[in-house]
């Protein structure tokens, strides 16, 4: 009975900011690293909105302001909508199934959670910028009483928007499939930086404006930016259209309120997903044991076993597909990047083979602990050959078609075709030569993988990292030098006749100095069984 | 245990030749370890443990958290390098001869984690096929351990979906697969329902009914005194007391009060402090 008085006199708005203030702050004294993370995410944030208000100042009075100010709008209203879908853990107010237990009412939960919202770094940059966004556009007095709602109403649509997203995908997101998600999130960020980098670097040109015309005009009336054009309308004396603007915006954020409250309501209420996971019938669309389809065609034994389980690694797990895809897709798209950018040759095709060799190093940490079930099974320096050989089967696997197929567009598209010999001789090497060093820094550098989040080192390793790239990239380099030398001396004494002896020159070197590193590392991870589980358990 | 271990002491530190070894008289003990040692920087987890475990026997090694269980069975599985000491099981040296110890043992880690993007029949058949065994055999075999475990239905399910207790059951079916001779498990039944408990309890008292050996780790006494035929007690990296259940249990009514004397935590009272609590009024 006094427990209920208490929850319901009690005034939560400031317990959850405080709550808030303390999450951030523990956050922050975690490390020294997060804390200066933290600072210059938050200087880098303010600077870019900074900046971004300055010219959208700048641009006040141009005819082309409006389009430009609704379609930021509109931008970081996506950015907040993605957000939390991307980066579930950014924010621990934002699960609000932690609070599940405590006496609360939908109400006064709304509004302590909402004003918490407000905390940070985000709401401020929204604020700038939606401030910047209605100074570009405001005529008058009415169009700046008319802004000032517009900026009101942009920044807590926004909030309410991620904290309704988060709230409605909160299954998903605690749920494996969500963090598999999250883990995808850096592949996010990267494309996300290319297309800003992109846009900028289009818009930098005089007379761009015109271009986002269409895409403004659509955009108007989409809410909270509606209440952007708002403030456009009511400086030139169309109240009307400025009075819809506006209340499309109140609309949305009733909207978002309502939907916010019913998603809420409902996860507060209902069961948990780890108890309706049980009653799930598991479906039993395979019967019986033994492999079937394509995995019948892997070797018997060991080599087989290992390949079939990286495969099906390469698809199933998100660290894994991520980093396959990060890898086939930018070797694929280097060349062609590096020949818009004015370095247009053929030979720009080994990227693709230097970065598939890189999948080769560190193949342990790429198990995490799991690899106490490798260390367990390794007696002899033949099973640790066997175990690499079969890792490095899997790349040649996908690598070497893949070679092939880069080496034949590279010829086609940035030619001659005349070089496609020794472009693809050099590229088997150089896989061959980074398969070797990366089976030996597998051996003597690895390191964890945390599997779960878009990090890819564990705290306090990052030097590891760097220097086993860097040393394995001096080392693949010091391995295809001979192969090299023999090109350049071909090119040089013109016998250019000749060059087609680097394909098969480059197929047999590539095999032999991969086979040659496996050889000599395998007895390295025979013996250091121990340190490699301890190394990548790590974080 | 038979009747003419009733009166003899409780064996501290290390036992004598003297003592039965058990089912396997005159072969070599299933673990021998002598003087092992392990620090992480300033911290000692394992303070000089000598320790001999007969083979045949369902023996329990418990203590409290951080006493060096761990380590301990990870530093005689292979698993973790010793700063100094002498492991042999089967009366080969760990270190030296893993060929001969990798095949006879069985593990199941804790705190490590599975190949868990697989299916748990994918985890075993990966698993059986690393261990050398035939195709067709590993199949066999982990359709029974599937159907034993109770897992047969959600043998096509990722592992990383595992609950925690079906997590434990393919793990022990994963150790089992190869037929080892002695079965090292930390903490089999942390964090397992009743229901997988007794399921993983029936299969370990099946396999060491036949001879095998089995050493697991835990804290739970009841579970230890109820399974284990042999206990080993550690405490804060050493090795208290080693014996028969009986021998070690001593004139004490039960093993957890044995334990509690043995690891000097008896009398500590419940604090005074708390006279408030006891529900009612807030």
């Amino acid at each position: 009975m006094s427990a209920e008085a208490t929850a319901a006199t009690t005034p939560l708005v400031p317990v959850f900011v405080r709550l808030k203030l303390t999450l951030l702050g523990n956050g922050v004294r975690q490390s020294p690293g997060r804390a200066v993370g933290y600072v210059a995410s938050a200087f880098a944030g303010l600077l870019v909105a900074g900046l971004v208000v300055l010219g959208l100042i700048a641009l006040r009075g141009n005819p082309h302001a409006g389009a430009l100010a609704v379609l930021l709008i509109g931008i970081l209203t996506l950015g907040w909508a993605a957000m939390p879908l991307f980066f579930p853990t950014g924010d621990e107010t934002l699960d609000p199934t932690r609070l599940v237990m405590l006496p609360l009412r939908p109400r006064p939960l709304i509004r302590a959670l909402m004003v918490t919202s407000l905390v940070g770094i985000g709401p401020v940059v929204t604020l700038a910028v939606a401030t910047g966004a209605v100074i570009s556009v405001a005529n008058g007095v009415v169009a700046a009483v008319v802004g000032i709602a517009a900026v009101i109403l942009v920044v807590l649509v926004c909030v309410t928007l991620a904290r309704a997203v988060a709230t409605a995908s909160v299954r998903l997101l605690t749920s494996r499939r969500g963090r598999d998600l999250a883990v995808l999130g850096g592949l996010f960020i990267a494309l996300g930086t290319q297309g800003f980098n992109l846009a900028v670097q289009r818009l930098g040109r005089p007379d761009s404006l015109p271009v986002l015309e269409p895409l403004g005009n659509a955009l108007r009336w989409v809410p909270p930016a509606s209440a952007i054009s708002a403030v456009d309308d009511a400086g030139h004396g169309a109240y009307g259209r400025a009075a819809a603007g506006l209340a499309l915006a109140v609309l949305a954020l009733a909207l978002l309120l309502w939907w916010w409250q019913r998603t809420l309501t409902t996860l507060m209420t209902a069961p948990d997903s780890s108890t309706l996971q049980a009653l799930e019938k598991d479906s039993t669309r395979r019967s019986g044991g033994g492999q079937r389809g394509l995995a019948r065609l892997l070797p018997d034994g060991r080599t087989g076993t290992v390949m079939l389980r990286m495969l099906r690694y390469a698809w199933r797990d998100p660290k894994s597909k991520m980093s396959w895809s990060t890898t086939l897709g930018f070797g694929l798209l280097m060349p062609f990047i590096l020949s818009l950018q004015g370095n247009r040759s053929v030979y720009t095709a080994l990227w693709a083979a230097g970065m598939l060799g890189a999948q080769m190093s560190n193949q342990f940490g790429q198990d995490t602990s799991a690899f106490w079930m490798v260390a367990s099974t390794i007696s002899t320096a033949r099973d640790a050959y066997e175990e690499l050989r079969a890792r490095a089967l899997t790349l040649a696997l996908v690598g070497v078609p893949y070679l092939t197929l880069v080496a034949i567009a590279a010829a086609a598209f940035l030619g001659p075709w005349s070089a496609f010999p020794e472009v693809y001789g050099l590229s088997l090497a150089l896989l061959g030569a980074t398969v070797a060093s990366g089976a030996t820094a597998s051996a003597l550098f690895p390191y964890s993988i945390p599997s779960e989040g878009n990090k890819n080192t564990a705290a306090g390793q990052g030097s590891l990292v760097w220097g086993s790239f860097f040393a394995g990239v001096l080392a693949a380099a010091a391995l295809i030098s001979p192969l090299l030398g023999l090109t350049i001396g071909l090119h040089v004494a013109g016998l250019h006749g000749l060059l087609w002896i680097v394909l098969p020159a480059g197929a047999v070197y590539g095999l032999g100095i991969a086979a040659l590193g496996l050889r000599l590392a395998a007895p390295r991870v025979a013996g250091r069984l121990p340190e490699i589980l301890a190394a990548v358990s790590k974080g | 245990m038979t009747g003419e271990m009733k009166n003899q002491e409780k064996t501290q530190e290390r036992d004598g030749p003297g003592i039965p070894a058990g089912g396997a008289v005159g072969g070599p003990p299933a673990v021998r370890i002598e003087g092992l040692w392990k620090r992480f920087g300033e911290q000692t987890a394992v303070h000089g443990v000598d320790l001999t475990l007969p083979a045949g026997h369902f023996i329990g090694l418990v203590g409290p958290n951080g006493a060096g269980k761990t380590t301990t069975l990870s530093m005689v599985t292979g698993l973790l390098r010793p700063d100094s000491g002498l492991v042999e099981i089967g009366g080969h040296d760990v270190w030296r001869d893993p060929v001969s110890v990798k095949s006879r043992i069985g593990v199941l880690p804790e705190g490590l984690r599975l190949f868990e993007r697989l299916s748990g029949r994918e985890l075993l058949a990966y698993i059986g096929r690393l261990r050398g065994l035939p195709g067709t055999e590993v199949d066999k075999r982990a359709d029974q351990l599937l159907d034993v475990l109770d897992l047969s239905g959600s043998q096509h399910k990722l592992v990383v979906d595992y609950s925690t207790g079906m997590r434990k059951k393919i793990g022990l079916a994963a150790a089992l697969l190869h037929n080892p001779e002695i079965l090292f498990l930390d903490e089999p039944f942390e964090g397992v329902d009743p229901v997988s408990a007794q399921t993983i309890r029936g299969v370990l008292e099946r396999y060491t009914a036949s001879g095998a050996t089995v050493i697991f780790s835990s804290h739970v006494m009841e579970l230890v005194e109820s399974l284990c035929d042999w206990v080993a007690v550690m405490a804060a990296g050493r090795i208290r007391a080693q014996g028969p259940l009986a021998d070690v249990r001593g004139d004490a009514p039960s093993l957890q009060e044995a334990f509690l004397e043995l690891v000097g935590a008896r009398g500590r009272g419940a604090g005074q402090d708390l006279d408030w609590l006891g529900g009612g009024t807030r």
